[in-house]
């Protein structure tokens, strides 16, 4: 009898664990970032799902634009070091040594592509973008897609 | 016929239907009344041999029922908080907002948000774009040369 009860807690916990993970940006250490700063002064955070981003054909769209905090772009990178470990293809642009500029494709999570887009200027104020797209369209189509509608 | 046997009294009886029992001639019934004689105290020790015996099917027998209504009970309970878990989860991912976040305050002005979605992807189209640039200028030939310049003054 015991083991039955610890047995259906087991499965309880798993089951708690795992639904939170329905969302395919709960595994990246980025999801961090919009939890941390998605709500301080001097952010604008954006969330955006399917309906409304016919033209880009997103499943969803998440942003993140931070300004003046130093801080905030150093947690970035560190984040998105540890998710590039599991990426398909990185790139970036390094500058002084840091990297500024970091677009990461990420491995399929159940029919999504996803996609990492990160950007740090510092003209005319230091300025950091970090955007989270998941599409049912290949990640180089999406890619395209932005370039295009620049 | 059944005979009830009082051990005090008569053990050759049981003797009897005993030494039948290792034959493998005993009846259903005379397995129950040897059964019954060694379930009594102060036998003597002869017998206890048959008492382990009859004993181990006596402990067999008398093995407590369970009931499976708490193992229903407990799986039900876990059923339904396990619903209640998968639907709020379900229920979150599909009423995921469309909302802009600005300086701690939400908005939900659809135009608003979607000039501020542009505005991001604006911010990192332009650097993408050198990215893309810089990897198609640069090739594995002009590398080379580059590097190869640096030892042209040697």
């Amino acid at each position: 009898m015991k083991s039955i009860k610890k047995y259906l807690v087991l499965v309880l916990l798993a089951g708690l664990g795992i639904f939170p993970n329905l969302k395919a940006q709960n595994d990246l250490q980025i999801s961090r970032v919009f939890e941390l700063y998605g709500d301080k002064k001097g952010s604008v955070m954006v969330e955006l799902t399917d309906e409304m981003l016919e033209g880009y054909d997103f499943s969803l769209f998440k942003s993140i634009t931070i300004n003046n905090n130093l801080p905030a772009a150093d947690y970035i990178r560190k984040c998105l070091a540890k998710d590039e470990a599991g990426a398909k293809k990185v790139k970036q642009v390094v500058s002084n040594g840091v990297p500024t500029s970091i677009y990461l494709q990420l491995p399929r999570k159940g029919q999504l592509y996803r996609l990492i887009l990160f950007n740090e200027t510092y003209k005319p104020v230091q300025k950091i973008t970090l955007i989270y797209i998941e599409s049912k369209n290949d990640s180089e189509d999406v890619l395209k897609l932005i370039l295009k509608k620049k | 016929m059944k005979i009830r046997i009082k051990h005090k009294t008569d053990f050759s009886q049981v003797d009897y239907l005993i030494e039948k029992y290792y034959d493998g001639l005993t009846t259903v019934d005379e397995e129950k009344q040897i059964q019954y004689f060694l379930s009594q105290p102060d036998l003597p020790e002869r017998f206890e041999a048959e008492k382990d015996i009859f004993g181990y099917y006596d402990h067999k027998k008398k093995k407590p029922h369970k009931s499976i209504l708490p193992y229903f009970r407990w799986a039900s309970a876990a059923a339904v908080l396990a619903a209640i878990v998968f639907s709020l989860q379900v229920f979150m991912n599909t009423n995921r907002s469309n909302y802009a976040c600005i300086d701690g305050k939400k908005i939900y002005d659809v135009h608003q948000i979607k000039s501020q979605a542009l505005e991001s992807l604006q911010e990192v189209s332009s650097k993408t774009n050198e990215v893309e640039d810089g990897f198609k200028n640069l090739n594995d030939y002009q590398l080379i040369e580059q590097q190869l310049d640096v030892f042209s003054g040697l």
